[in-house]
């Protein structure tokens, strides 16, 4: 009886230990990226974002949590190895063993999906960033959110408006064999119908391409007005290289990823000057995405990736946000999430069922050292130069 | 069209030959499968890179730092692991699967080690590309000037393998191991000299390849997977059928892929990769090895 009134003391001594630390307890916040394997190479633009965010949030004291004050954010991180059924796994511990209390997005449209079913099952909201799919328009809506507005079927329509409206009257369409890059084709192919606008050449190439020279030179041969590579990270780094090297310039150059990331301006610079890509943010979109160009920059003597790091920035906005309106609970994060508008980088964000209702599809161009929005008139930060 | 193919074609198959050149002559003498081959295809070429990026260093200046760095990589994997290993009965007994192992290892690593210290990022840098035209077709000078060390290195090997006597006793080993070392050809020591001279030759691809595309830590294991081809190809152990190999992957590549579709690629490598498997397992050049 003694043994079990001192083991009871001891118990609720230690519970009062652990209420009393817990307000002074940081807030855990769980991810998983993919430090190794193929896709490796897209984490660090979303690592830093994301970096840079909670140190950002700790030297201001903390995030705010409704009726809680403020909590110093702690990371939970591991590594998925680029592969998606990893990352499911990862979602589950961080959720069951980890006891996080928020999560933020992986990376690449794939991760996402397979942390979708993860999330549902525990009821835990999460906004995710870096994936952009037409496959996201028919996921299930509750418990996850994209803030991405670079989705390919808007892209297909507004793209060919763009280019016509700029009287191109041909083009040649290079797509690498990746499900992004055919996703585009299929939408580009038919706005490109719709618009009027003749193609006048076609390839599609496997993504580990050596050398471009034959699509290169048929596209040469083909002399269309406008050129729209729907390229990804690598073959964007092989054609600009080659089609410099074989005197491919057409009067405009439209290129779908590779061209927002930091090392794709470290090796062509000003040689980039007029090429059209996708994305829908810039630092002279407003005062707040100035301050995080200026603070990702002075941080990290780089220039941030205008896809991948933005949205990784807004979707850490938007959660913070939220929870400094509605704290921890996950339901009330689910309403939250779900129907408030929120204030990011990216100007106001509202969700329509899982996909952002508010951001337009935008183009972006590169002029004198960073890229542009020229795509709508309306949202544009510069007028869309030709050459 | 068809001057800009060839020179397109030649470019590429000559450091797909040189590439091979190396895998075949670690595999050929030792029968190491050295699947961490690209590895070392990239460090060369990051060091060509950081030469002229950090120092201003001509790559071809690189080279003979390159060279002298993916050698003593190659000596310290000799000395350390394999020279022990292949003591063991056990590990000669299984040396295909045992080394593939190994350097499947290492490839991770070596990978992940790159990947860490540079960040993933591709990188690339601008060197001799002025535009220079033969005929109707235009290339950039770098490119030439790549075909032109990785013709002339391809070249002088098959020459080393027929004329000098290293040469000689190398190609002896790669067909009669045991025999060689009853006629008295040093076996440990030429073991060493082709396994360094495969990671040299590696080392100095790295450069080359760094002066016609960009470079990340991951672009190794498609050039392994490449040398594999054209090794078996040209015949396992065969220099010269390592460079005409290279030069026929380099053309189906180019040519193949301009009259049929780019998506047709790996199809085509693929298609005659089986098909001479069938036919001339061999190789193309190879011939029947004596069971020993």
């Amino acid at each position: 009886m003694k043994g079990l009134l001192t083991a009871a003391a001891a118990a609720a001594v230690s519970l009062a230990f652990v209420g009393g630390a817990y307000a002074a307890d940081p807030i855990k916040i769980g991810f998983s990226l993919p430090k190794t394997g193929i896709y490796a190479p897209a984490a660090p633009s979303q690592e830093q974002a994301y970096d840079l965010w909670r140190d950002q949030v700790n030297a201001a004291g903390g995030i705010e949590v409704a009726g809680g004050g403020k909590r110093l954010v702690q990371f939970v991180q591991y590594d998925d190895q680029s592969d998606p059924a990893q990352a499911a796994k990862i979602y589950e511990k961080l959720i069951v063993e980890d006891k996080v209390d928020l999560l933020l997005g992986p990376w690449g449209t794939p991760h996402h999906i397979a942390v979708a079913g993860v999330l549902e099952r525990h009821k835990f909201p999460m906004v995710g960033d870096t994936a952009a799919s037409v496959i996201l328009r028919s996921m299930k809506p509750g418990y996850i959110w994209f803030p991405t507005s670079a989705l390919p079927d808007e892209m297909g329509k507004q793209l060919p408006l763009l280019l016509k409206s700029q009287g191109v009257k041909t083009v040649a369409v290079t797509t690498a064999q990746y499900i992004f890059s055919l996703e585009n084709k299929k939408y580009m192919m038919e706005g490109l119908k719709a618009a009027g606008i003749q193609v006048v050449a076609e390839a599609d190439y496997p993504v580990d391409i050596k050398d471009m020279t034959a699509v290169i030179t048929k596209v040469k041969a083909a002399n269309p007005d406008a050129e729209i590579s729907l390229s990804m990270p690598g073959d964007s780094v092989l054609y600009t290289k080659q089609s410099a090297e074989l005197g491919l310039h057409p009067k405009v150059q439209f290129m779908l990823v590779g061209p927002t990331a930091s090392f794709f301006t470290h090796i062509f610079g000003d040689k980039l000057e007029g090429l059209i890509t996708m994305g829908h943010w810039s630092p002279s979109l407003n005062a707040k995405a100035k301050a995080f160009y200026d603070a990702y920059e002075a941080k990290y003597k780089d220039a941030p990736d205008y896809l991948d790091s933005s949205l990784s920035y807004e979707s850490c906005e938007i959660l913070q946000a939220a929870v400094a309106k509605v704290g921890l609970d996950h339901e009330k994060l689910k309403t939250e999430f779900a129907t408030d508008t929120f204030d990011t980088i990216d100007g106001p964000v509202k969700f329509n069922g899982v996909v952002n209702a508010t951001t337009p599809t935008m183009f972006l161009q590169y002029q004198k050292d960073q890229y542009q929005i020229v795509w709508p008139e309306k949202a544009a930060t510069a007028k869309l130069e030709m050459k | 069209m068809s001057t800009q193919l060839l020179i397109a074609a030649l470019v590429q198959g000559s450091l797909y030959a040189l590439i091979a050149l190396g895998l075949n002559l670690i595999y050929g003498t030792m029968r190491l499968l050295n699947v961490a081959h690209g590895e070392f295809v990239m460090i060369g070429a990051y060091i060509a890179y950081w030469g002229i990026t950090l120092l201003g260093l001509s790559p071809i200046i690189a080279i003979f730092l390159a060279i002298p760095f993916t050698v003593a990589l190659g000596a310290a994997f000799y000395f350390g692991i394999f020279k022990r290993a292949m003591r063991s009965r056990e590990f000669v007994e299984r040396i295909e699967a045992n080394s593939l192992l190994v350097f499947f290892g290492a490839s991770i690593i070596i990978q992940n080690v790159t990947a860490l210290l540079f960040t993933p990022d591709q990188r690339a840098y601008h060197y001799l590309e002025q535009i220079v035209h033969i005929g109707p077709a235009q290339t950039p000078i770098s490119k030439l000037v790549a075909l032109a060390i990785a013709g002339a290195v391809c070249i002088g090997a098959v020459a080393f393998f027929r004329l000098s006597t290293l040469g000689i006793a190398i190609k002896a080993l790669i067909q009669q191991r045991e025999a060689s070392a009853l006629v008295g050809i040093p076996v440990a020591r030429i073991d060493m000299i082709c396994f360094c001279l495969g990671f040299a030759v590696a080392g100095l691809a790295g450069v080359l390849v760094s002066m016609t595309e960009q470079i990340s830590p991951y672009m190794g294991f498609p050039f392994t997977v490449i040398a594999f081809v054209v090794v078996i190809l040209g015949g396992l152990g065969n220099m010269l059928g390592s460079l005409f190999g290279g030069l026929l992957l380099g053309v189906l590549e180019t040519f193949g892929v301009a009259l049929t579709a780019p998506s047709y690629r790996s199809i085509m490598i693929y298609a005659v990769f089986i098909a001479v498997l069938l036919l001339r397992p061999q190789g193309l050049f190879g011939t029947k090895r004596a069971r020993t």
